[in-house]
């Protein structure tokens, strides 16, 4: 059943440029790239326990690091995002060293801190980055929508692919465990430090080649990339598909963002709207809409069914 | 004599750093959590006190400004009260499996709610609140603006009142039980859950008349409080998290390093926007060399 639910996303999701062309394909496109950060942030704090506020700013990275090897250093486009991918890694693994060793919320805390400090850099650096106008960035397959749409749509299958098979690795069973138990899993002999580094690590790296692919799919890259906000709205999507679903974090971007368009005559009041209702969701259905959805569904069908055994007697 | 003025300067600046992380520290200290709307607690103080200043001022009544000052204090008070009864209770209450996780994300997302309400409601612009005492003050060569000196006698005196509450009254000394150990003083005869509450508002509403105080230095904007929660994290990490001594000096430490440290680039234009930046700078040497902070305790695993 769910196999099936799948392939016909995917089939939907193949077909989508011979449906839409144009404006609505540039915002798909832009909707997988939230669609990789937001079920990469939901593999940390769903599945690991990590509240990482730096996601947006390692997709910055990630993607000023691509534009400007490409502009600067005439890099190839390719080897540029996986060198912004690689720097967004490593910015996680610093920041993850200094933190993740203490319990609490020190790693929510810096991460904070270090967006909304790389957002005043960006700024800062005229020269470099051209400030809050932006960095014209070459386009990718010279700017044809239709293949940076199947780039896009690569990505975000190999991003979730990539995670899950993490999750069912032997990692993620000590991430499962030490989400549960923590001090159970460390008595156990598993390096609870080390495997959330790992974990934060490549999430991280995720939001960096997401933001490489952003750069050189819009073309402008500035530092409105980093802002608060711009989390504020990851973590909306992560929490409208459900934290501890990858595949529904992912939806629940391209359902966002598709909503998005559609308020665009509410364009100030939509971040606000949708803060409204991530705290309504996290009062009331901490799992997330999606799920409790489907929730709601199998129990409607399971109470169809009994009715209909009841029937046979 | 500029060395003089920096050093004023950041006397000054540390008051109300420590004003606005001491709510901080707080909150963290009773409700064990760090309240990620904590900036946003202080944009809508600032904007309680720039309405209701203004409002006051039209209709002349008798000492408008400290009164605007203290019904925006005590306004946001109650909102703190509002807030933790509606979001943070029931994760209490309840014991949510995953409760730290689940109150970063709540006050993260009640913060970003908050600035993009105030963003359509009141523009994007920035606004300057009027201040209590407008003149200047003058000892030898050294002139200090009326409205900065202000802010900080009368941020100094609420901590000092704070102080008083917190270690003198029967209720500061629930607070700080409930801090110590929720176990032992819920068994004690104290109402933890009243404590929490008391707790969340009195740390809001001391953000709130922080926002207050920096509207007429700095200016009101809805964004206003993001830099000024970023540097009450670094304080509260640097001071040690729940620790008051630290707090207060882990304050005037970051207001002194920020105030010396801009003098040290000598373009202008990049030394004033990388004041904001010496915070992280800050954060970063604490968790080297010190993570527990300066006062904190060094954490004991069950």
């Amino acid at each position: 059943m769910r196999r099936f639910f799948l392939g016909v996303l995917l089939l939907l999701a193949a077909a989508l440029p011979f449906i839409f062309q144009g404006y609505w394909l540039y915002v798909a496109i832009v909707g997988l790239y939230y669609a990789v950060l937001a079920s990469s942030w939901a593999m940390l704090a769903g599945q690991v326990g990590i509240i990482s506020f730096a996601h947006a700013a390692f997709a910055a990275v990630g993607a000023y690091t691509s534009a400007m090897l490409v502009i600067y250093l005439n890099f190839p486009i390719p080897l540029a995002m996986v060198a912004g991918s690689g720097a967004a890694a490593v910015f996680g693994l610093a920041i993850g060293a200094l933190t993740l060793k203490m319990r609490g919320p020190y790693l929510a805390l810096t991460t904070l801190a270090f967006s909304e400090i790389f957002r005043i850099f960006l700024t800062a650096e005229y020269e470099l980055t051209r400030g809050s106008y932006g960095l014209k960035v070459p386009l990718m397959l010279d700017g044809n929508k239709t293949w940076c749409y199947y780039i896009g749509l690569l990505l975000l299958v190999a991003t979730v692919t990539t995670l899950s098979l993490v999750l069912r690795s032997k990692l993620g069973l000590f991430l499962l465990a030490m989400r549960e138990d923590e001090d159970g899993a460390a008595t156990r002999g598993v390096n609870t430090v080390y495997y959330r580094l790992c974990a934060f690590v490549i999430t991280s790296a995720c939001a960096g080649l997401a933001g490489g692919f952003y750069a050189h799919v819009i073309g402008l890259v500035s530092p409105r990339i980093s802002t608060i906000s711009e989390m504020g709205l990851i973590l909306a999507m992560s929490v409208f598909g459900g934290l501890e679903s990858l595949m529904g974090s992912a939806l629940g971007a391209l359902a966002l963002q598709s909503l998005t368009e559609y308020l665009r005559a509410f364009e100030e009041w939509r971040l606000a709207i949708f803060g409204g209702l991530v705290l309504l969701i996290l009062k009331f259905t901490p799992q997330g809409l999606l799920p409790r959805l489907s929730e709601l569904l199998d129990t409607c069908r399971q109470r169809k069914s009994n009715m209909l055994k009841d029937e046979h007697r | 004599m500029l060395m003089l003025a920096q050093l004023v300067n950041a006397l000054v600046i540390g008051t109300l750093y420590a004003l606005m992380s001491l709510g901080l520290s707080l909150i963290f200290g009773v409700l064990k959590l760090v309240n990620f709307a904590h900036g946003e607690s202080l944009m809508v103080g600032g904007y309680l006190y720039l309405f209701l200043a203004s409002f006051f001022l039209s209709h002349s009544c008798g000492l408008p400004l400290p009164l605007a000052l203290i019904t925006s204090m005590a306004a946001v008070f109650v909102f703190g009260l509002i807030l933790e009864r509606l979001f943070l209770r029931s994760a209490y209450e309840r014991k949510t499996a995953r409760y730290d996780e689940y109150v970063i994300l709540v006050t993260f997302t009640l913060g970003i709610f908050l600035q993009n309400l105030a963003l359509p409601l009141f523009g994007p612009y920035n606004r300057q609140a009027p201040a209590i005492f407008t003149g200047r003050i003058k000892i030898g060569d050294l002139v200090i603006a009326g409205d900065r000196i202000s802010a900080a006698v009368i941020a100094f005196l609420i901590i000092a009142l704070l102080l008083f509450f917190l270690y003198r009254t029967y209720l500061g000394k629930g607070l700080r039980a409930v801090a110590q150990n929720p176990d032992a003083a819920s068994i004690l005869g104290i109402s933890v859950a009243r404590m929490r509450g008391m707790a969340f508002g009195i740390g809001i509403s001391l953000a709130g008349v922080a926002g207050a105080l920096l509207g007429p230095i700095f200016l009101v904007n809805p964004g206003m409080g993001v830099p000024f929660a970023i540097k009450a994290f670094v304080i509260v990490v640097l001071g040690g998290m729940g620790s008051i001594k630290g707090t207060i000096i882990g304050a005037f430490i970051l207001a002194m390093v920020e105030n010396f440290g801009s003098i040290l680039l000598p373009d202008p234009t990049r030394a004033l926007a990388y004041k904001d930046a010496y915070g992280l700078l800050l954060l970063i040497l604490t968790l080297l060399f010190r993570p527990q902070g300066l006062f904190g305790e060094k954490e004991r695993r069950a």
